[in-house]
């Protein structure tokens, strides 16, 4: 019997993984791949949290929201992505400084 | 029928319209606007026309009169009243003044379209003559002492500005300078006047003075141990001395020629010294009840006498006509004095008219041969027929020769004071007044007679003059007014009859309008004439009522007099007396001056005649003693106590301590709201700016690692 443990450190390393792409990468595809995994993360815990404690489906609806938003976001995020890179000839996080003064 | 203020109030406001419209779009409008003067003054005149017909042609009882009032300043607190009002009031001499005063001025403005066409100052001459005439048509609207007084200053300022019109000239600025000044001594008398009988009654309308005066108000009070009417009456002819040059205050008429003839001519006829009278009248039983009648008669004797000798050798035809006016305005002062009060009002009527075309025919004479020196002129006869026939009858006039209107008020007043002077048991020294009235008439018929020969008959003395001079056409703006003014110095549009006062006596008196619609307050009638104010927005109404001393053949002026037959015999004296005077005068003029029969007596009385050329020294002793020895001491004094005390210990002393104030607060200003104040929140604010530009970096990922940061330390908050 695989314990609710193993899943938590699963989902842990998916989320530390994540936060270190988002952060330390300069790629925004990447950073959206980021965020991804940190959705990913989540949607592991609720599942595997219904599963083990609560023992109903509330958690796996969760998740199937989470996979809902996490593809419209996902979406979303590269709609934005490509205007970027459009306008700038670049995906590099550091050249979005247009709000800045 | 009804009168509402859109009837009175044109009178006054058509010649302010036309005032305010020359005095800002003069320059821009054709003529520099003289014809909107011209046309303000006639609408005034036809307003006033309509006013003099309701009143005289027997409309109204005598007594009736219009009284409107409104509130012009409200100081009311609490329970406390303390209103001011001002209104119109009209009686019957109100509004015989309004049409004589309204009628002269158009005409005058009508001859000063021609007078001063071309003139450089023809636009600002047109701003200033029709506020004149709209501040006299005001004071003779008012009902009160108050409004009389504003517009009296009025009057005074612009008569400044008329006979300093040329102030390019120095006799032209110094002689307005006297005119305000001489005036304003008179003035200040009239203010203290005004103020000491508001302060007894709490009011200076005309009704509340009379009714003061019938309920003994004013007796038993005193001010500087004189008592209050004397007080009161005396400063109030004080002020009507000023301004109607009576002695010792005349000096500044003569002097006033110094403007343009026409503007002479409204100064010495309708307006300016007309004023004076028209308050001694007014103020009459102030003067009674303060027992200045003889007072008044022997100033107005002195200067009537006084002015007629200093004509007597003139050369400057305005200054014959100036002194002549003074001269004039005594004989009315004597009417005020002599308690002849309606003959008075009618001789500053018929002189209006006269003495207005006698200066607006010296205008025409002097406009065609640019000179003013009688001894220059001579046989104008034939260049001016037209300026001759007025001036001619004019002069007859003045004189008082017999069908022209001289002679119907000026014996009047003379007649009154030989009965006031000889009959009525007054002190013996009294008789002086008529002696010198008698005098003063006599020397008149001269000197005006001489003027008249020496400007049109003879031969002409310069004859370059001659025969430069302009022939004379009848037009509509130079002469018309003349001869339109002459057809008025005929004495039956006054007397009601063709022979003159004194032996219309003999007639009845029943068509003289004058004696029946003119007479003195009686202030009996004014107690509790309240009732009769009505307010300024409201009409006043009023029914028809033929006048019911007419309809019963009485007189209505002066009532059952146990004297009457001396008063009457009085007159035919006078009148008898004064024919006589003035023929001799106007024959000695003759023999004198045009046959040569006679030679002039100047040469033989050289002191004299140099005293009368130098006026009495009036001025001489004004300028060397009253100015140099006495003002211009007091002058210096003042100016010592202005320059010494008052500015170097008030106004400097004032000034250092507020140098040391402004120093305290300079330093707290720099150091306090400064340094502290402005910079501090700007150093504040730069601090502040210092932390939030690190945080504020713009990179999302530093974003990113914050929230990891602030969301560790949120969880390792709550795990302890």
């Amino acid at each position: 019997m695989i314990s609710l443990a193993s899943y938590l450190v699963i989902s842990l390393i998916l989320f530390v993984a994540g936060i270190t792409v988002m952060v330390a990468r300069k790629n925004l595809v990447a950073i959206l791949l980021g965020v991804e995994l940190v959705l990913n993360a989540a949607a592991l815990n609720f599942v595997a949290y219904s599963r083990y404690l609560a023992n109903n489906l509330d958690g796996h609806i969760f998740s199937l929201f989470i996979i809902v938003i996490a593809a419209s976001e996902a979406a979303v995020g590269l709609a934005i992505v490509i205007r970027f890179f459009q306008i700038k000839d670049t995906i590099h996080v550091d050249e979005a400084t247009q709000l800045r003064n | 029928m009804e009168y509402s203020v859109g009837s009175i109030a044109p009178i006054f406001l058509a010649p302010v319209l036309a005032f305010v419209i020359n005095a800002f779009f003069g320059r821009r409008l054709p003529r520099n606007g003289d014809w909107v003067a011209v046309l303000g003054v006639f609408i005034s005149f036809i307003f006033s026309a309509r006013i003099f017909g309701d009143f005289v042609f027997g409309k109204f009882a005598t007594d009736y009169y219009i009284h409107k009032t409104f509130t012009w300043l409200d100081l009311s607190y609490m329970d406390q009243v303390w209103k001011f009002d001002l209104g119109i009031y009209i009686d019957n001499m109100a509004a015989i003044m309004l049409l004589m005063v309204s009628g002269v001025a158009t005409l005058i403005h009508l001859f000063s379209t021609w007078y001063m066409d071309h003139d450089p100052r023809h636009g600002r001459f047109f701003t200033f003559l029709p506020l004149f005439t709209s501040a006299m048509l005001g004071l003779v609207l008012s009902d009160n002492l108050l409004a009389l007084f504003m517009f009296w200053e009025v009057m005074g300022f612009c008569s400044y500005s008329l006979i300093g019109i040329y102030y390019e000239k120095e006799e032209a600025g110094d002689a307005s300078i006297k005119a305000f000044m001489t005036t304003r001594v008179g003035d200040v008398f009239l203010l203290l006047g005004i103020v000491a009988i508001y302060m007894v009654i709490g009011s200076v309308t005309y009704t509340d003075i009379y009714a003061a005066i019938a309920e003994g108000k004013f007796a038993g009070q005193s001010v500087l141990g004189i008592g209050l009417a004397t007080f009161t009456g005396f400063c109030l002819f004080l002020g009507a001395m000023g301004k109607s040059a009576q002695f010792p205050l005349h000096v500044w008429l003569p002097d006033a020629m110094m403007g343009p003839t026409p503007g002479s001519a409204l100064i010495h006829a309708a307006t300016m010294v007309a004023a004076g009278v028209y308050l001694s009248l007014r103020m009459y039983p102030l003067m009674v009840a303060g027992d200045l009648t003889a007072f008044i008669a022997i100033i107005g004797a002195i200067t009537a006498f006084g002015a007629a000798t200093i004509a007597l050798v003139q050369t400057d035809i305005k200054a014959v006509l100036a002194f002549s006016t003074i001269s004039q305005l005594g004989y009315m002062m004597i009417g005020v004095g002599v308690g002849s009060y309606n003959a008075a009002f009618m001789h500053l009527i018929t002189h209006a008219v006269f003495k207005a075309c006698l200066f607006l025919s010296a205008g025409s004479v002097i406009h065609s041969i640019h000179e003013q020196q009688m001894p220059k002129m001579g046989g104008l006869r034939k260049k001016l027929p037209y300026t001759f026939i007025a001036m001619f009858c004019c002069s007859l006039a003045i004189a008082g020769v017999p069908f022209f209107s001289g002679f119907v008020s000026k014996d009047r007043i003379l007649g009154d004071a030989l009965y006031w002077g000889f009959m009525a048991g007054q002190n013996p020294m009294l008789a002086i007044v008529p002696i010198l009235g008698f005098a003063g008439a006599f020397l008149t018929a001269f000197y005006m007679f001489r003027m008249i020969f020496l400007t049109f008959f003879g031969t002409p003395r310069d004859q370059h003059i001659y025969d430069h001079a302009h022939q004379e056409h009848l037009s509509f703006t130079s002469n018309v007014p003349l001869l339109i003014l002459t057809v008025f110095t005929l004495g039956f549009w006054y007397a009601g009859s063709l022979t003159g006062q004194g032996i219309v006596n003999v007639m009845g008196a029943k068509t003289e309008w004058f004696k029946i619609l003119v007479e003195a307050p009686q202030v009996e009638k004014f107690v509790g004439s309240e009732a009769k104010k009505t307010p300024f927005i409201e009409p006043t109404t009023y029914t028809e009522t033929l006048p019911v001393a007419v309809l019963d053949g009485q007189t209505g002026y002066a009532g059952p007099n146990p004297d009457e037959h001396k008063i009457h015999s009085a007159h035919v004296i006078g009148a008898v007396a004064s024919i006589i005077i003035a023929l001799t005068g106007i024959f000695l003029a003759f023999l004198m001056y045009v046959k040569g029969a006679i030679k002039p007596l100047a040469p033989k009385f050289p002191g004299y005649v140099r005293t009368l050329q130098n006026r009495y020294y009036f001025d001489k002793v004004y300028q060397d003693i009253v100015i140099k020895k006495g003002l211009l001491g007091l002058n210096r004094l003042l100016a010592w106590f202005d320059m010494g005390i008052y500015d170097r210990f008030a106004v400097d002393g004032w000034a250092k301590v507020n140098r040391v104030l402004f120093r305290i607060a300079k330093w707290f200003d720099n150091v306090v709201i400064d340094a502290v104040g402005v910079d501090g929140a700007g150093v504040a604010v730069n601090l502040f700016n210092l932390v939030l530009r690190i945080v504020q970096s713009g990179k999302i990922q530093f974003y990113f690692i914050m929230l990891i940061v602030v969301l560790c330390s949120y969880i390792w908050t709550l795990n302890f």
